[in-house]
């Protein structure tokens, strides 16, 4: 049997209910808000790389780019390896981040062979996918010469 | 006396009814053959309990940055007392919650215990397994060293296989743009402040389930009275509990594992390894490559867990008995050996070592810095700085290149910087390098010079076990095509044996005992 004071009840239930609702989906909003990272926008510059003069003959040479780098309150210097070969007339220039699970790359001299020492992933001297789970070839960079320095720059 | 205490208990009973709840709580009526294999729960507790002390203990004087988290492990294992075996039972004390967890969900399929009325409680089971395993994962990076952070790295891309949102994931566990400072914040928040209420609660709730259902009891209910809890099965719990802290005690007394040089994105060397626990994991990765490879990663381990969330309802029979359960018994036993061979596999797959002896130019550097007028003029015990140590090297390179060059910058006023050579500063640096993991191996006064000489001048050209510059022939196996005085006749003077050599002469600017020592040094290189 319903009584005028029962339905009040079961009003005020719903109102309590979804006031406490509303508290915790506004805390819950609060901490999804700050907890999700937000997106930066493409840094990408022309950045030395290494001279032309210090290639090594007969096979890719290792770089180090060191770029200025925020990591949230962290400054730090990010840098990134990447491989250097001469192309024909020009150069081509590799990152060495391995486009399976990110580890990185090295150059397998006497394979004559990029490999990955993670997950086994190996590349050919222009990058391509050998053999192993490598979805992708290495990623290819764009790369100039400065003329005046004779600095390899690359776009990072 | 005795009375007086009767009566102060008898005064908090009547105002908290602890005597109630110490009744509710521990005088359970067990069903009879309850016994050991019952044991499980209590000894992942146990374990679980030693993870929460240990770690309050290490939060006492961890640091969650890229710039300390290493410092502070390292003080944590070498300044404390006790420091090692404190990270050692934390570290070790992972395992154990792993295994316990593995040996109880094992125990609880072979008895049938997550049958109705237990579905519930065998869901929250599966659930508390991934709680633990999230607190391996994310307390790996904690110390911030090459295992870590490259573990990290790939941790991370698993998660962009995930369909749809892998990207938004794998940005979420991130925090930043690549792994870095704000990554190590998060998972540390994820650790220590996340991750423990919510075992917590799961653990509530898994309890109150296991209360409120019952104990399962044996596969096949045996004649008798039930046995409270206290002290009986208590007991049994205690000395699993006590068996297992001295294994625990025993693993952990000589620490954990060393650590690792501090974490460097720049390694191009370095091959990760994950924990254990996830070494199945790893070594599944291996069969899938290119588009196939979210089949290792996520669907095939998702498939296996969303059969056993469904084992109630699979196992429906009324016997518990393994005569009536053989056909699903032998598919979980399939199961179980695949995983183990997996681990295993993963387990043996080692990289081959990259690491050799220390090169010629390591080698010199760490003379260079052993002589009177270098590092240890200023690094030695008591000191104006600590002495340099194995393991003991955390700033990055860059850092370290411009220290040797001029340690005034870092302390104005302090002491003259060494007589700067390019050559000397590049050993020294390749030393420090090598030194964040290893000693360096003795040599004796005269050995150690022929390494700073042959640093000096003959790596400017040549190549030596692949350190050196590359315009002269590489020298690494030089012994093989010339003999010690050919060799010292080409150093002395290049011309008399090669009459368009472009190298210098060395004869007027080595002594006589300096040509020999490098020559009978490279003619010993074959």
């Amino acid at each position: 049997m319903n009584t005028p004071g029962d339905s009040r009840r079961s009003a005020l239930a719903r109102i309590v209910t979804a006031g406490v609702g509303l508290i915790t989906a506004g805390l819950a909003g609060l901490v999804g808000l700050v907890a999700t990272p937000r997106a930066s926008g493409p840094t990408k510059k022309w950045r030395k790389a290494i001279s032309v003069l210090d290639l090594v003959p007969n096979a890719p040479t290792s770089a180090v780019v060191a770029e200025r780098h925020s990591d949230g309150w962290y400054e730090t210097r990010k840098q990134s390896v990447i491989f250097v070969d001469r192309d024909g007339d020009g150069y081509r220039a590799l990152s060495a981040v391995c486009q399976h699970l990110g580890c990185r790359v090295h150059w397998d001299d006497g394979a004559q062979q990029f490999k990955c020492p993670c997950h086994g992933g190996i590349y050919d001297r222009e990058g391509r996918v050998v053999a192993g789970p490598p979805p992708r070839p290495l990623e290819r960079l764009n790369v100039r010469v400065n003329p005046k320095t004779s600095d390899l720059e690359v776009e990072l | 006396m005795n009375d007086k205490l009767r009566d102060l208990l008898a005064w908090l009973d009547d105002r908290t009814a602890f005597r109630t709840i110490r009744h509710h709580l521990l005088d359970e009526p067990l069903p009879p053959g309850t016994g050991w294999w019952f044991t499980l729960g209590s000894v992942l507790l146990f374990g679980l309990g030693v993870q929460v002390v240990t770690g309050i203990a290490l939060a006492l004087f961890y640091a969650p940055t890229p710039d300390h988290a290493w410092e502070s492990v390292r003080f944590i294992t070498t300044m404390i007392p006790g420091g090692h075996v404190l990270r050692g039972l934390h570290h070790w004390g992972a395992s154990v919650v792993v295994v316990a967890a593995l040996v109880h969900l094992v125990r609880v399929v072979f008895f049938g215990s997550y049958r109705k009325p237990r579905e519930l409680n065998w869901i929250v089971g599966l659930i508390l397994l991934q709680v633990i395993l999230a607190f391996g994962l994310t307390g790996y990076l904690l110390p911030w060293d090459q295992r870590s952070y490259w573990a990290t790295v790939v941790a991370i891309n698993i998660s962009k296989l995930t369909p749809l949102v892998g990207e938004s994931v794998a940005a979420l566990l991130r925090g930043g743009p690549d792994v870095g400072a704000l990554t190590l914040t998060r998972w540390y928040a994820l650790h220590v402040l996340v991750l423990p209420p919510t075992l917590a609660g799961l653990v509530v709730v898994h309890l109150y389930l296991m209360r409120r259902q019952g104990i399962s009891g044996p596969v096949k209910a045996r004649p008798g009275q039930p046995q409270p809890f206290f002290p009986y099965q208590a007991g049994r719990d205690l000395l699993m509990s006590i068996a297992v802290g001295v294994l625990l005690a025993a693993l952990a007394w000589k620490g954990a594992p060393p650590l690792e040089p501090p974490a460097d994105p720049t390694a191009s060397d370095y091959v990760p390894r994950p924990e254990w626990y996830f070494l199945g994991l790893f070594q599944l990765l291996k069969y899938f490559p290119g588009k196939l490879e979210v089949i290792g990663a996520l669907v095939l381990p998702g498939i296996a867990m969303t059969l056993l969330a469904l084992l109630p309802w699979l196992d429906r029979g009324q016997s518990r008995e393994w005569r009536a359960r053989r056909t699903l018994l032998s598919v979980f036993t399939a199961g179980l050996a695949a995983v183990a061979t997996l681990t295993l596999l993963g387990a043996r797959d080692k990289p081959g070592s990259t690491s050799t002896g220390w090169n010629v130019r390591e080698l010199a550097g760490a003379a260079l810095m052993a002589s009177e007028n270098r590092c240890v003029r200023c690094h030695k015990p008591d000191g104006l700085a600590a002495p340099i140590e194995a393991g003991h090297v955390g700033r990055p390179a860059d850092w370290l290149a411009a220290h040797v060059v001029d340690p005034e910058v870092i302390a104005p006023g302090l002491r003259e910087p060494p007589e700067a050579n390019q050559r000397d500063t590049a050993a020294i640096v390749a030393a420090l390098a090598r030194l964040r993991a290893e000693s360096p191996p003795a040599l004796d006064p005269s050995t150690a010079h022929l390494h700073v000489v042959v640093n000096r001048t003959c790596l400017g050209c040549h190549l030596i076990d692949g350190v050196g510059g590359t315009e002269g022939p590489d020298l690494s196996d030089v012994g093989s095509k010339y003999d010690l005085a050919s060799i010292e006749r080409r150093i002395n003077n290049p011309v008399d044996v090669k009459p368009d050599a472009e190298m210098p002469a060395f004869g007027g600017r080595l002594t006589t005992e300096e040509i020999h020592a490098i020559a009978a040094w490279l003619a010993a290189k074959k």
